[in-house]
């Protein structure tokens, strides 16, 4: 199996606002961006290029992870709207 | 303003076995689920096991609740990287009602136990996020729900909202978590037929197993797990978070090495994915428990950090329901009296000290130590396998016998003074 597969087989309902906000600032001098590898839905990954983290909240599993790995205080960190976000059916 | 006698907030096991039991006893209750079903946001990988408060709450709760398999075989794998040690107990008794431990799908689970608590006069009510508690002076009288904007009011909100318990926080009861408290759990569904999980596992009918694995983590704490389902498989690892961070490595990537181990491929040979999921477990035991309750408000299920691990035993939702069910007791009482106070509803603490629930937390307390131990997780194992390796291997050489090959396979990994200390710690959490 192909890690990429894993990712597929998650039912959302994506709400047009994001519910956790990244601020950039704060990620720009995090030395361990430990975000980009703990996150078990790969929502972050750090864009060398424009130097910032980039963020997808869709995907979004709401374990709360990144809230208590981030020791910046980066994250404004909310649940999405009732009835939006993740989905499981079985699990 | 619409008005209840109780909010519960949070339609897992605990809120729904809170809300029932209030709903039997005459009370307006809500529960909120910010779901758009009960179960949508829970993640289990695992065994509830049998206890009979739960049938104080429904009658044969065991005959309709609806699981997938009665638990009688449960194996444990100590794994190395090309070895593993593995320990299948397996009883009759097991095999018997009332069963021992049932899986189940919580989605259907929570969905039913939710559908009972309607049936018995609550409302409930789904896709509504509680942001925030109303207070009347330092008295919780309700809750601001996000849809519509709408605030609601009641005598007493029970807290069921989750291992990330907001509201526990912002009723000042829970400290802020540290990572080394928080395991993440991350799990997948698979897909294969009854007959050939029967066959796997030497299994028949509703017969079920579990696999625990230790040391197949890449030397981070933790574990991995395999619960069979009717016709799937809930395969996956639990991470401490504090480990996890350190180690630099992604848990999805842990979780491919850990399906790519030899026995747990062999189990899901031709399997199917079905879905990705994960959550956060606390893992803090008995000194990681919040303050349970303040004027107008408890907190149970897991947003009272009520789930722990011994290495051993695995247990959440029986903590949850029986929880849910004494909050509710204690609500009951609150209301008979009109007293709503923090002294009325200590009385919970006190049901909950006297039950299995707390009891079981305190008498495994030491053992969150002992689950931190790093060598559990790599050098033991290791030692383990390595020591089955020779006592089993045939070579020609002259054969040692065990005493010999242990102290030989520990003199050259772990140091006297670490061996018993870790015994110690391992004694005092599982032992004595």
């Amino acid at each position: 199996m192909v890690v990429d597969d894993l990712f597929k087989f998650t039912s959302f309902m994506v709400h047009e606002e994001p519910s956790i906000r990244v601020n950039q600032s704060t990620c720009a001098g995090c030395d361990h961006k430990a975000c980009t590898f703990v996150c078990p839905a790969r929502c972050y990954q750090w864009n060398e290029e424009r130097r910032r983290i980039d963020f997808a909240y869709e995907q979004c599993l709401e374990c709360g992870t990144c809230l208590l790995i981030c020791d910046r205080g980066a994250l404004d960190w909310n649940y999405p709207v009732g009835g939006f976000g993740v989905r499981f059916r079985l699990t | 303003m619409k008005e209840f006698d109780v909010i519960v907030v949070g339609a897992g096991p605990a809120g729904a076995s809170a809300a029932l039991r209030m709903a039997q006893r005459g009370l307006d209750v809500l529960l909120l689920e910010r779901g758009e079903t009960p179960g949508a946001k829970n993640m289990f990988g695992g065994m509830m096991p049998f206890f009979p408060v739960a049938e104080e709450l429904i009658p044969d709760f065991w005959m309709k609740a609806p699981w997938e398999r009665h638990v009688v075989k449960r194996i444990l794998y100590v794994s190395a990287k090309t070895s593993s040690t593995s320990m299948v107990f397996e009883a009759d008794a097991f095999d018997c009602p009332p069963y021992n431990g049932f899986t189940l799908f919580r989605p259907v689970f929570d969905r039913w136990l939710a559908e009972e608590t309607t049936k018995a006069g609550a409302t409930l009510l789904c896709s509504c996020l509680v942001k925030d508690l109303i207070w009347k002076g330092k008295e919780v009288s309700g809750v601001k729900v996000g849809r519509d904007n709408g605030n609601v009011r009641a005598k007493v909100v029970v807290a069921c909202d989750g291992v990330l318990s907001f509201l526990a926080q912002k009723a000042g009861l829970r400290k802020d978590f540290i990572p080394s408290q928080m395991a993440l759990g991350v799990k997948a569904l698979f897909r294969l037929t009854e007959e050939m999980i029967n066959e796997r596992f030497n299994l028949v009918r509703t017969q079920g197993a579990t696999c625990e694995f230790l040391g197949c983590t890449d030397g981070i704490r933790g574990g991995g797990f395999i619960y069979t389902q009717t016709e799937t498989l809930s395969v996956g690892i639990v991470l401490h978070l504090d480990a996890l961070k350190k180690s630099g490595k992604a848990p999805y990537l842990l979780f491919e090495e850990f399906i790519g181990l030899p026995p747990v491929r062999r189990y899901l040979k031709d399997a199917r994915l079905v879905e990705y999921s994960a959550h956060l477990l606390p893992e803090g035991g008995y000194r990681m428990v919040p303050k349970l309750f303040t004027d107008g408000m408890l907190v149970a299920g897991d947003a009272a950090a009520l789930c722990y691990t011994n290495g051993l035993n695995q247990e959440g939702m029986n903590l949850a329901i029986a929880s849910g069910f004494m909050a509710a007791e204690t609500v009951i009482d609150a209301f008979t009296r009109g007293d709503f106070s923090s002294k009325q509803l200590s009385q919970y603490e006190a049901r909950l000290k006297e039950s299995f629930v707390l009891k079981d937390m305190k008498t495994f307390k030491e053992a969150v130590s002992w689950m931190h131990t790093e060598r559990l997780f790599s050098e033991y194992p290791q030692l383990i396998n390595r020591i089955m390796e020779e006592i089993y291997r045939s070579d020609g050489k002259p054969r040692r016998k065990i005493g010999k090959i242990g102290w030989d396979a520990v003199k050259g990994t772990i140091s006297k003074r670490d061996l018993i200390a870790d015994l110690l710690k391992g004694g005092k959490s599982l032992l004595w």
